[in-house]
């Protein structure tokens, strides 16, 4: 089975996109849905916040809660207004047969973030199979399937634009003193997966 | 979901290093990335090629070290610096912390 590419580069510089009207029309409905969640995030804890916000607004400190308040006064409006516009630039680009390279990028944080937020709610695993919530929201685990999907074709087309890479910055990279987690667990305490 | 770092949710023979020590203001911070279910591997690759101008193996590298060993750190240096980083790797959806060296 072959894939017609949705999204390539175009002749005259920026991007060709080809979605059908279902696709479009989904691109432009849910990024608005996360832009009214997110304008009620204020500089919520991790535990006032709904879990589809959760994996928007991490902790930064997570064993110095003083730092982390003043962390998240000093970046939350910030990265409030960085998910923002970029869901909002997706949904008025929905409709669009050619975007530049600042839409792209857009698109590629709004369909990150949609994902963050669809597979928190769904309580979303590393495996392929149902989450435990895909039962309940069917809508939404295809949704979650779907913009995965389309946000892969999105990195494979921006991988090709990167600059290269700043010399020396690969030597700029300390060693993890924590060195391997012991026996078959991550450090996070979860089943190393076992397919490396 | 995965749900670190919050120690509780680990099982109890993992002995995690202690992080509560004095803070000692010489020693570098050091951002560290989580391991989570739901970043694409290609996606993760990406931003650390983007943000940090890694070469595409040593991006690919940082990303299997997040993926397998649940954790990698990807920069280190003066407190300020650190929480710059975080933020970059907030606004582009990876769980990012950091904490002091040493």
């Amino acid at each position: 089975m072959s894939f017609r590419r949705r999204i390539r580069p175009s002749r005259g510089g920026g991007y060709d996109l080809r979605l059908a009207a279902e696709e479009r029309a989904l691109l432009a409905v849910l990024p608005l849905q996360l832009v009214s969640l997110l304008a009620e995030a204020g500089d919520k804890s991790p535990e006032e916040l709904p879990d589809a916000l959760h994996r928007l607004l991490p902790t930064a400190y997570t064993t110095d809660p003083d730092s982390e308040r003043a962390f998240v006064a000093m970046t939350r409006e910030d990265l409030i207004e960085h998910h923002r516009a970029s869901l909002e630039t997706m949904s008025q680009t929905a409709k669009a047969t050619w975007l530049d390279d600042e839409q792209l990028s857009a698109w590629l944080g709004a369909l990150n973030d949609l994902r963050l937020s669809l597979g928190s709610m769904l309580g979303a695993t590393e495996e392929e199979t149902e989450p435990k919530g895909a039962q309940s929201r069917p809508a939404e685990w295809v949704a979650y399937l779907y913009l995965g999907g389309l946000q892969s074709e999105l990195i494979d087309v921006l991988e090709t634009t990167l600059p290269d890479p700043i010399p020396g910055a690969d030597d700029l990279v300390p060693e993890d003193l924590w060195g391997d987690p012991p026996g078959d667990l991550r450090w996070d305490g979860t089943p190393q997966p076992g397919d490396q | 979901m995965t749900t670190f770092p919050t120690a509780s949710t680990a099982p109890s023979e993992v002995e995690l290093p202690e992080t509560h020590e004095v803070a000692k203001p010489e020693l570098p911070w050091l951002v560290i990335v989580w391991n989570d279910p739901i970043n694409l591997m290609s996606y993760v690759t990406y931003v650390f090629q983007k943000l940090f101008g890694f070469s595409r193996p040593k991006a690919h590298k940082l990303m299997l070290d997040v993926h397998y060993k649940g954790r990698a750190v990807v920069s280190s240096g003066p407190k300020e610096r650190a929480e710059l980083d975080v933020a970059r790797l907030h606004q582009h959806g990876l769980w990012a912390t950091m904490e002091q060296s040493g």
